[in-house]
């Protein structure tokens, strides 16, 4: 019997979900109504969602706008380029931080390089849309505040076993003033914590302190240890990872501004010059990405630590550190993981303006290349089989492409007409070398390798290596013989593309030239012509695309086969049918048909030409050709000046804006009349605006329908198939296609226009807007070519650009040092000129003194960092600029200085020195241009003292404030007051003394009183400004600028101390002890005076009268016994008194005690009574309500 | 601080070189002003143009050498506010109205100019009529607001005698809008203003009777004002003219102005003569086309390099000399280029002569006087 009980309990019965009956019908029920609570909720408690009140609802409702509209930024433009420019990772930290280890670890990491000595930026190709430059910030305050305004993220390496350093506050703080870059921490030493706890709070702390200094939430970086003096390379990896997805903000002064961050110097001054005067000024060429905005030619740059310097030359040139081309994979393969580092000595291949740097390590070298000559004369001298006799003797001129080539003979008068088009084959492989350079270089390549010609005629097409050599040498030559030639090319050239002398050309040539003699032997660098580099220089501006493209083409050595343009074919054929002509004169009379086609050709042509025309007519050959050849001497004296007609006409006529074209059209015309019909709304409509086709498509949109009223039915589709003809062609096809995605595309419209647009806020419209900008600002110039573009927009960021520059500083070329960074910024459209600058500024909580009136500061403002000696004020409530003696410690005030104009809302900040490094925090203050102008008004105030000398009532003469009748006229009626408040007027000057006065006052002067005239003296701005030229001094000392001292600091250094004057020393303060008079009130008065007011003790008592003064008392001995005994009577009574007292207290207390007891015994009593009778009564109580219950149970 | 300046010869396009100076703050140098001349030198209506620039701005350096023949040019900073100029009746207000035009956006304070002088001259353009076109050009590039006003005021003077009185204000911008303007839209209606001073009032209906007869053809939503004027509110010689604007629905304004030639200088010109041949420069003004009139060509060009850095766009007709001289100056003193496409007129359209597109990347220039608080 247990056992099975025991088996029973074992498996219990499980629980049966009921299915049927009540229970489970409550259920369900109950779920159902779970599910419509949501809905029912409203239903089954509308009080709970009741509007309570209206205000408050309106109130939640602003809130929650409000905090939607908050989230809100003003949309921008998105400017940024397609192809951006490397990143600039800045790094930064306190010296032995290991920030060195940090860019070796992750160029390491990105690229599987070494880099054994870091200077300057490093550029790699970090992946597929990205590239980073990385460079290291040392500790100077200059380089900090150069690389914070180019930075786009910083690295900020923290040494976690010190914690922070001043200068980790200082950066943060220079680079909230120039625009906030990203910002990632990275914790190193943390290896450097024994203790694991210890270690965890470290980091929580720096971790917290950090988001407080950057935002909540910024990301920091562990570096936990070294090994082997490397990060470790999982963690380096990570941070790689987070490099290369992070996202930027614009900031406003960087998209605003084009900046070069140089990162490689040539130094191009005439070494002829430089031998001359080793001092002398320095054309330098600066390369580095562009970024920011379109730099434009002839921009002024400022070069933070050098100066401002206008560009004579901008060109951009192939990117040395491309991005890998689009392919869809995933990773780079190591040919596209490259490394740039000019400064550093690393990087592939070098572009310079005119030559192609090849660097290539030791093994690569080809021997064949080695075993010739490297110089390319004597190459060219080598393959050179012909005297130059005979070869001037073969030589041919070509006047166009595949035209005719005149020879020696030609001249002589044999007009000798060959076939152009059979030497076309010929021509081709000459094309493919030199392209069109054949303005200049034409009869040079005739004479130089005729020989070649003709070998080529019988093999099309290849092209031997010496042959190549000789292009080089052929341009070369070209150079000297080709110019005359010009001219006659000149005469015939029939497209205005051919106008232009391109002296481009020319100079390139010789510069070509001179390479072949620098290239070295020895050395393992290559020099190569620039193979197509696309450089586009001052002179081609001018030029047509075409001229450009024939530059680039004229040195190319692997350019593919010439592209024959219409233009050419178009010229070839026209010279063709003059030859013909020539020929067959007397051929028949309806020659003209036969070229109708090409004639309508060329007539096309000549339209396309239109647009170039145009661009020709602005901003072509500009320059009217001087009248100097009219001025005709005279017997050597005199000059005959015949105004130019022309000239002067230009030049001095009248400035007007109408346009008064040469001839009116006739108007009287019909057929004028008509050709502007069309311009009116009552003209002849465009297709898709047209009133009748809009109808007509609505009509086909809708399609058929029915009147229901009149039950007539509309077909929308039988006109279009009634208007098709019977024979669909796969044309109409097409159409019908189109059309079909027309009224799709209109009926989206309308439905978007109707659904969507419907709620579209302000703000949706405005970033729609701006989106269509962006992609207008995009496309527009996408499909032209470089060279081209860079005319209208000016250079890209993004762009690898090359700036000469003029006149640099010798400093700069020898006392360069990498380590510095050379940012070239440049200057908007006035931003080169100085003016004064209002500020709002503050000083900085941190720095631990305040700031000094006049005193110089270095201000780090845009791109500049100069010495100013600002002026601070503050406003008064009447809008007067007060000057200040210093700044006030805890406020903003206003500083005037005279500096560069700079665009308001621009941040800045000042230090007091960039010499000294110190423990304490070096930034004075910062602040916000405010206001540009070429005056200030500060006034300061200046209290005039005054005397007076004569005083009647109110009147009162005063002297020694002015000194002539002139100028108290100047302040008549001005108000005056005196020390003591008593305020009055100016009225007149007196005669004498000189500049005395009557002022008349509210109250009668004393003659002690002194009378002040508040006025106030406009003060000037000291005009200084003087750039910090840090980059100037030698290496090693770059840190140790100088400029103008305060005067706190010369009076240190001279060892002069102010002297006081006697008057303003403080002395001690000397009372004399006061003395009052009796204060004495009338008999009458005191009378009238309440009792409470009157006098009472005041007055002395004075003697007592005789009569009041009581004789003394002298007893009798007698009477003396009696006293004494009463006086011991009474002695005993008050003892035995005090005694009985104490008993009877004594008495009273133990009273007190007994009835005490008493009352805590009856009260027992009394409680037990109660006690047992609410016993008695409960139980009574129980009883009856028992009897009561059995009662009822009985009842039920 | 070297900013480099510029040079040029001659007085032509005298108020371009200045007005670009001012705004891109580089120095400019004038050389050989008349210098062939045998009245050498400036003119007393330049004279006068200089001393209105003087007065918006603050800093200006002016020097001009003994003769007047070379002037040097250091421009200030636009303050703006009010003032008030005698314009050097040689030249109407319109001359010195057109440089305010380019400059008035860019002050401290929004700028309200009093000019008196000569309101109407045949040479060059109206109040009138860069009220009516000009002013809106402003409001397409965000210029526009309540301050934004120019109008004759009280009195109307004809040269050579002048006697009128105009103020332009204009309100402050510290950025202009990138605008795309390719499409000029058809012309819906043409208003005009037939004004007459000192003469008989009829010379004004005259005009209008006359100019219609032209236009009536095209379109029926024509109204000519008139606005004769009398006593002191006419000046101090006696002259008509008329004004014509062509609105398009797009909301351009194409005009043409005709005036009588100043009181004993060149023919006179009977008001119906004048009234048919305005009516005729205004048809090959639409002959011209495009959405900016020739004279405005410059206002527009010159708000577009002034914009952000973004592409704007305008279609234009034939650019006249002085817009083209105007490029050339504007890349010369901001380095911009415009991309110029001509739009030669399509075979079966009826929409006048050919247009031509032109393109421009802005300078991204911003107002630097403009103060921030």
């Amino acid at each position: 019997m247990d056992g099975k009980v025991k088996e029973q309990k074992k498996e219990q019965k499980k629980h049966q979900q009921k299915n049927s009956g009540p229970k489970s019908e409550r259920k369900k029920s109950r779920k159902l109504d779970d599910a419509a609570v949501e809905e029912n909720e409203h239903k089954k408690n509308p009080k709970a969602f009741a509007v309570q009140s209206a205000v408050r609802m309106a109130k939640s409702f602003h809130r929650t706008q409000d905090l939607k509209t908050k989230k809100h930024h003003i949309p921008h433009v998105d400017r940024s380029p397609l192809d951006p420019p490397p990143i600039v990772v800045v790094v930064v930290g306190p010296p032995k931080v290991g920030k060195t280890t940090l860019i070796r670890c992750l160029i390491k990491n990105f690229t599987r390089q070494k880099l054994g000595d870091i200077r300057g930026p490093v550029t790699i190709v970090s992946g597929k849309k990205r590239r980073l430059t990385f460079i290291e910030c040392n500790n100077d305050i200059n380089t900090m505040i150069d690389l914070a305004k180019v930075a786009d993220l910083v690295l900020m390496l923290i040494d976690a076993s010190f914690g922070f350093e001043m200068e980790t506050f200082e950066f943060l703080n220079i680079c909230q003033v120039h625009g906030f870059p990203r910002i990632m921490g990275v914790l190193t030493h943390l290896d450097s914590f024994k203790n694991n706890k210890q270690l965890r709070t470290a980091k929580k702390v720096l971790k917290h302190r950090f988001w407080t200094e950057v935002y909540q939430g910024a990301k920091l970086f562990y570096l936990s240890g070294m090994v082997y003096g490397e990060y470790q390379a999982q963690e380096v990896k990570n941070l790689g990872r987070f490099i290369s997805v992070i996202k930027f903000r614009p900031l406003a002064w960087q998209t605003s501004h084009p900046y070069v961050f140089a990162d490689r110097m040539e130094d191009l001054t005439d070494p002829e010059t430089l031998r001359l005067d080793q001092k002398c000024d320095r054309t330098v060429s600066l390369y580095g990405y562009l970024r920011g905005t379109y730099l434009k030619k002839h921009t002024q740059v400022h070069i933070p630590g050098v100066g401002d310097f206008s560009v004579a030359d901008v060109g951009f040139l192939p990117d040395p550190c491309p991005l890998p081309d689009t392919k869809r994979k995933r990773t780079l393969n190591e040919k596209e993981r490259l490394l740039y580092a000019p400064m550093s000595g690393v990087g592939g291949v070098v572009y310079d303006k005119d030559a192609v740097y090849i660097d290539l390590p030791r093994g690569h070298v080809d021997r064949e290349q080695e075993s010739r000559p490297t110089t390319e004369l004597v190459r060219s001298l080598i393959d050179t089989h012909a005297t130059l006799d005979a070869k001037m003797a073969s030589s041919k001129v070509s006047l166009f492409r595949g035209s005719a080539t005149i020879t020696d003979t030609d001249v002589e008068g044999d007009q000798q007409l060959e076939d152009g088009e059979d030497e076309e084959g010929g021509d081709d492989e000459e094309g493919g070398d030199d392209g069109e350079d054949g303005d200049d270089g034409e009869d040079g390549e005739g004479n130089s390798d005729m020989d070649e010609a003709e070998a080529s005629t019988e093999q099309p097409g290849k092209l031997t290596e010496p042959q190549r050599v000789q292009t080089g040498k052929r341009l070369k030559m070209s150079v000297d013989e080709g110019e005359p030639k010009v001219s006659e090319t000149l005469a015939f050239a029939d497209s205005e593309d051919d106008l232009e002398l391109s002296k481009e050309d020319l100079s390139e040539g010789e510069s070509a030239a001179e390479e072949s003699d620098e290239e070295d032997s020895e050395s393992e660098q290559i020099e190569t012509k620039a193979a197509g580099s696309a450089f586009c220089s001052d002179e081609e501006w001018t030029d047509d695309e075409p001229d450009v493209e024939s530059t680039m083409k004229s040195e190319g050595m692997e350019i593919p086969p010439p592209k024959t343009t219409e233009k050419d074919l178009k010229k070839a054929k026209a010279l063709e049918i003059k030859g013909s002509d020539q020929a067959y004169e007397t051929d028949g009379a309806l020659r003209w048909k036969d070229d109708l086609q090409q004639k309508a050709s060329e007539v096309f042509l000549k339209h396309q030409q239109a647009a170039p025309n145009l661009r020709k007519h602005v901003y072509g050959t500009g320059k009217v050709s001087e009248c100097q050849d009219l001025e005709a001497e005279l017997g050597g004296l005199f000059r005959v000046s015949r105004p130019e007609k022309s000239k002067t006409n230009l030049a001095d006529a009248a400035d007007c804006s109408r346009f008064h074209p040469d001839s009116l059209h006739n108007w009287d015309l019909e057929e004028m009349l008509h050709s502007i019909a069309d311009c009116f709304v009552t003209g002849k409509w465009e297709e898709w605006q047209d009133a009748a086709t809009l109808l007509k498509q609505d009509e086909n949109l809708y399609g058929d329908f029915e009147d229901l009223e009149t039950g007539e039915v509309h077909n929308g589709d039988d006109k279009d198939q009634e208007t098709q003809p019977e024979d669909v062609k796969v044309d109409d096809e097409t159409q019908k296609k189109n059309k079909r995605l027309e009224k799709k595309r209109r009926l989206k419209e309308r439905f978007d226009a109707e659904y969507d647009d419907g709620d579209a806020t302000y703000f949706d419209d405005l970033k729609e807007e701006m989106q269509i900008q962006a992609e207008l600002n995009r496309t527009e110039f996408e499909s032209m070519d470089d060279a081209t573009r860079v005319q209208y927009e000016g250079f890209r960021p993004g762009m690898y650009v090359r700036l000469e520059i003029a006149a640099l500083p010798c400093e700069f070329v020898t006392n360069f040092d990498p380590h510095y960074p050379v940012i070239l910024g440049g200057l908007g459209s006035s931003e080169g000129n100085v003016g004064y600058l209002q500020l709002r500024l503050k000083k900085h909580r941190w720095y631990h003194r305040i700031l000094k009136n006049r005193d110089p500061l270095i201000v780090s403002l845009g791109w500049r960092r100069f010495q100013a000696m600002p002026l601070y004020h503050i406003e008064d409530h009447n809008g007067r600029h007060r000057m200040l003696k210093y700044t006030p410690q805890h406020m903003h005030c206003g500083a005037s200085i005279w500096g560069p104009i700079t665009p308001q809302g621009t941040g800045f900040l000042a230090v007091q020195s960039v010499s000294e490094t110190k423990a304490n925090f070096r930034i004075a203050a910062t602040g916000v241009v405010l206001e540009l102008d070429k005056s200030v008004t500060l006034v300061k105030k200046l209290k005039l003292i005054g005397y007076p000398y004569k005083i009647y009532k109110n009147t009162s003469f005063i002297k020694g404030m002015f000194n002539t009748v002139l100028e108290v006229a100047k302040f008549e009626g001005a108000s005056v007051r005196t020390v003591s408040g008593v305020r009055g007027q100016i009225k007149k000057a007196l005669s004498t003394p000189a500049g005395a006065y009557r002022a008349t006052f509210e109250d009668r002067l004393l003659m002690s009183d002194i009378v002040f005239l508040r006025t106030w003296y406009p003060v000037a701005v000291p005009q200084l400004y003087n750039p910090v030229t840090s980059l100037l001094l030698p290496v090693g000392q770059k840190e140790n600028w100088s400029g103008m001292r305060t005067v706190g600091q010369l009076k240190h250094d001279l060892g002069l101390h102010y002297k006081p004057k006697p008057d303003s020393v403080y002395k001690p303060v000397v009372r004399a002890p006061r003395h009052f008079n009796r204060l004495n009130i009338p008999r009458q008065l005191q009378k009238a005076l309440p009792f409470k007011s009157k006098p009472k003790q005041d007055q002395g008592k004075g003697k007592t009268p005789r009569d009041l003064i009581r004789p003394t008392v002298v007893r009798e001995p007698h009477e003396r016994k009696v006293a004494a005994l009463l006086d011991a009577l009474s002695t005993v009574h008050s003892y035995q008194s005090k005694k009985a007292r104490g008993a009877q207290r004594l008495k009273h207390k133990d009273f007190l005690q007994q009835r005490e007891k008493q009352e805590g015994e009856k009260v027992k009593r009394q409680k037990e009574a109660k006690k047992k009778l609410y016993r008695m009564m409960g139980q009574q109580e129980n009883k009856s309500q028992r009897s009561s219950l059995k009662g009822a149970s009985q009842d039920g | 601080m070297t900013s480099h300046g510029l040079e040029y010869e001659g007085c032509n396009f005298f108020r371009q070189r200045l007005v670009l100076s001012t705004l891109s703050g580089k120095r400019v140098r004038i050389k050989g002003i008349r210098s062939r001349d045998d009245n050498p030198g400036l003119r007393d209506f330049e004279a006068s143009f200089i001393r209105l620039l003087d007065k918006v701005t603050n800093g200006t350096k002016i020097e001009i050498n003994q003769t007047g023949t070379v002037l040097f040019y250091q421009p200030g900073l636009l303050l703006g506010g009010t003032i008030e100029h005698d314009c050097n009746p040689q030249r109407s207000i319109g001359y010195y109205l057109e440089g305010l035009l380019m400059l008035a956006a860019f002050m401290k304070t929004p700028l309200k100019a009093t000019l008196k002088g000569v309101t109407n001259d045949p040479t060059d353009p109206s109040v009138d009529l860069l009220k009516t076109t000009a002013l809106p050009l402003l409001k397409q590039f965000g210029i526009d607001g309540d301050g934004l006003e120019m109008k004759v005021w009280t009195s109307r003077g004809m040269a050579p005698g002048g006697g009128g009185e105009v103020i332009f204000s204009c309100p402050i911008r510290r950025t202009l809008r990138p605008v795309q303007l390719t499409e000029p839209g058809k012309i819906k209606r043409i208003r005009g203003i037939a004004y007459s001073v000192r003469v008989s009032p009829q010379m004004a209906n005259r005009i209008v009777d006359s100019a219609r007869s032209v236009i009536n053809k095209f379109i029926p939503d024509i109204y000519i004002y008139t606005d004769h004027l009398k006593g002191a509110n006419s000046g101090k010689s006696p002259g008509f003219g008329l004004v014509l604007a062509a609105e398009t629905q797009k909301g351009f304004f194409l005009s043409a102005e005709l005036s009588s030639a100043p009181q004993g200088q060149g023919p006179t010109i009977l008001p119906e003569d004048l009234g048919k041949n305005c009516a005729k420069l205004l048809l090959e003004e639409i002959h011209r086309g495009g959405c900016v009139d020739s004279t405005n060509q410059s206002l527009a060009l010159l708000f577009m390099t002034l914009g952000q850095q973004d592409v704007s766009k305008v279609l234009l007709g034939p650019l006249s000399p002085y817009t083209v001289e105007f490029l050339r100056h504007i890349r010369d003193f901001f380095q911009i280029m415009f991309k110029m496409e001509a739009k030669p007129p399509l075979e079966d359209e009826r929409k006048g002569g050919e247009k031509v597109l032109m393109t421009c990347v802005g300078v991204g220039f911003s107002n630097i006087s403009k103060v921030t608080k």
